[in-house]
């Protein structure tokens, strides 16, 4: 599903360089749940954007669901973005004048659905967070809890390959979070695809898998529930 | 993202700020308020002029004295034998009539007022759209034969005999008593401003006014295609006939019609000017707001491209906006206009001409405007990069 080899991100090349990601190799299979954990600068938010194909890197390959998406122009990477990737992030990103039901409609839009089918597959979405009852509610009516799982259902409606979740339970309450959680283990379970950025110790441990980052590189590949779902490997030159 | 889906984005943009969008969209407003009404009036006024000469006939000219040859008339220019001559000569001449005017002292049922008496003849009434009343109008043998014979507007009719018919009474012009044996409805036009008439046989009107002399001679065609023709021929008789050439020169509607749109031409382009520069400011005005709103959108900008917006659907979607607010003051600012224009005309007393094509320029102008100085802020909405644009606050 994602392979990535010799990834290397560098900011500014040219003067002052920062070397974001060195030499970074890994491989997710489809229907993992992989957490990345790593202190504020060890190259996770890179790494993220470079997942989500809002980034190219300097050098290295990327294959993400049999495409090799490293060296794609802005609006195939956009195409990328809108069929294979899921976003959520830490502060929802819902438009707010727009209800729950257009804002899950929102990516496909993008990708030309017609309006009947839009409108069923945005309400199928919005069934698996559990939101029926709030399709109408404008962001500002909903509590940050129901506007992540709105923005959950947002990011599978295009059934893209994988969830990228970036500190999705970063603004919630530990109850609210816990939610959240068991939300993205049920997608889990049908075999959705997800990776998620946290620096929290106990989000974490809902993944499968947990991968450490430290100054650009990838230091250690912990598996963990491994009752929760089939195997995975995980191929990295720096990995313990 | 398809069509209908980017308008009513836009539209939901602009309503979520309606007094700035209003506010911004305001020197579209004005500016296409402006223009719709001036050319609503300009237009209806230039129609009714038209409608005014057209009522002459296009077929029509008339022959007089070149003023520019700043040499005083003597008064022989024109004979009646001169008419006579050129009827026979030029076939594609109709009707010719002298034209003898005099503003003059009318006397009749005790009381004297002054009107333009007007010697002519029969052919008169075939170039003018007269319209009798009462009784007849002169007669080729009233013309012929001199009779003291005098057909009058109502209007003097009502003043002269405010309690009995006209017809059949008599008047004295100069020295000499006719007979009234007509009565027409006062010509009307813009430029006839309530001056009162007076028509008698050229023969007669010579008997009374001695000193007085025909001024111009008017003719007619069958079809408006021989008028140009039917003028060169009679002036190349006329300068045969009193040997002097390069004295006379000739009219047709067409020129004087020519003449009216150069005017409106002018006030056309003057208005243009105006209404040009409304428009740039309103543009700019517009383009500010949407420099503005990208900035403030920058998040969402970065979203919908996380979410696989290309840069070309940012692109159009920041178009988009840009072109409903102009059309929106467009759309105003034309309801307005018309408004206006039919205000102005209620007091002016003529009708507005409000055409399809200015309509649908304005409407057109206001969209290009929106498309013109929206293409910057949507430039720079596209060629945000997400990463950056969804970190904003």
């Amino acid at each position: 599903m994602i392979k990535m080899e010799q990834i290397n991100k560098i900011y500014r090349p040219h003067s002052n360089p920062v070397h974001a990601l060195q030499d970074v190799s890994l491989h997710i299979k489809t229907g993992d749940f992989v957490a990345i954990m790593g202190p504020s600068g060890s190259g996770k938010s890179t790494l993220m954007n470079l997942m989500g194909c809002l980034d190219t890197p300097n050098s290295g390959t990327y294959w993400l669901g049999g495409v090799e998406v490293s060296s794609l122009n802005s609006d195939q990477l956009a195409t990328v973005r809108n069929r294979k990737i899921g976003f959520v992030f830490q502060n929802y990103n819902l438009l707010p004048r727009m209800t729950a039901l257009r804002n899950v409609e929102l990516p496909m839009l993008y990708a030309g659905v017609e309006k009947e089918e839009r409108k069923a597959r945005a309400l199928d979405c919005i069934g698996r967070v559990g939101m029926l009852d709030r399709i109408h509610h404008r962001p500002s009516e909903l509590s940050g809890g129901q506007c992540q799982r709105i923005a959950i259902a947002r990011a599978l409606v295009n059934n893209p390959n994988i969830i990228l979740a970036d500190e999705p339970t970063g603004n919630l309450d530990s109850v609210t979070s816990l939610e959240i959680m068991n939300i993205f283990q049920s997608l889990h379970r049908e075999n959705t695809t997800i990776v998620l950025v946290t620096h929290e110790a106990d989000i974490a441990a809902f993944a499968r898998r947990i991968l450490h980052f430290r100054d650009g590189k990838l230091i250690k590949d912990e598996l963990l529930n491994p009752l929760l779902t089939e195997p995975s490997t995980a191929k990295g030159g720096e990995h313990i | 993202m398809n069509l209908g889906e980017s308008i009513w984005v836009a539209w939901d943009s602009i309503r979520a700020n309606m007094l700035r969008s209003i506010l911004t969209t305001l020197g579209i407003m004005i500016g296409i308020t402006a223009v719709i009404a001036v050319v609503a009036v300009g237009q209806g006024g230039q129609k009714s002029i038209m409608k005014e000469m057209e009522k002459f006939g296009s077929n029509l000219f008339q022959i007089m004295v070149d003023w520019r040859r700043d040499e005083l008339p003597t008064g022989r220019e024109f004979t009646m034998e001169d008419i006579d001559i050129i009827k026979a000569n030029v076939p594609e001449v109709q009707y010719l009539l002298p034209c003898a005017n005099s503003y003059s002292n009318v006397k009749g049922g005790n009381k004297v007022k002054t009107a333009q008496v007007l010697g002519t003849e029969a052919d008169y009434a075939h170039l003018h759209p007269l319209e009798i009343t009462a009784g007849r109008f002169l007669t080729n043998s009233d013309c012929q034969g001199r009779r003291r014979v005098a057909v009058i507007d109502e209007e003097m009719a009502q003043e002269l005999f405010p309690r009995t018919s006209a017809l059949g009474k008599r008047i004295m012009l100069g020295n000499q008593t006719l007979v009234i044996c007509g009565l027409v409805k006062a010509e009307s036009s813009p430029f006839s401003m309530g001056i009162k008439y007076v028509y008698i046989p050229t023969r007669v009107w010579l008997d009374i006014y001695p000193d007085g002399n025909i001024a111009y001679i008017e003719g007619g065609t069958r079809n408006p295609e021989e008028v140009k023709v039917a003028m060169q021929n009679s002036i190349k008789i006329l300068e045969k006939r009193h040997r002097s050439e390069g004295l006379y020169q000739g009219f047709d509607m067409e020129q004087q019609i020519q003449a009216v749109n150069k005017v409106t031409g002018v006030m056309t382009l003057v208005i243009g000017i105006i209404a040009g520069f409304s428009l740039l400011v309103g543009g700019i005005g517009v383009m500010n707001i949407m420099l503005v709103s990208v900035t403030e959108r920058t998040r969402e900008i970065g979203l919908r491209m996380a979410l696989g917006a290309r840069r070309r659907d940012i692109l159009i979607q920041f178009l988009i906006e840009a072109i409903v607010l102009c059309l929106l003051g467009g759309i105003i600012g034309m309801a307005l206009g018309i408004g206006g224009a039919f205000l102005i005309s209620a007091l002016a007393k003529w009708p507005p001409l409000v055409s399809w094509t200015t309509v649908l320029l304005a409407f057109t102008f206001s969209a290009a405007i929106g498309i013109i100085f929206g293409i910057l802020p949507a430039n720079q909405a596209a060629n945000l990069d997400p990463i950056e644009a969804l970190r904003r606050d």
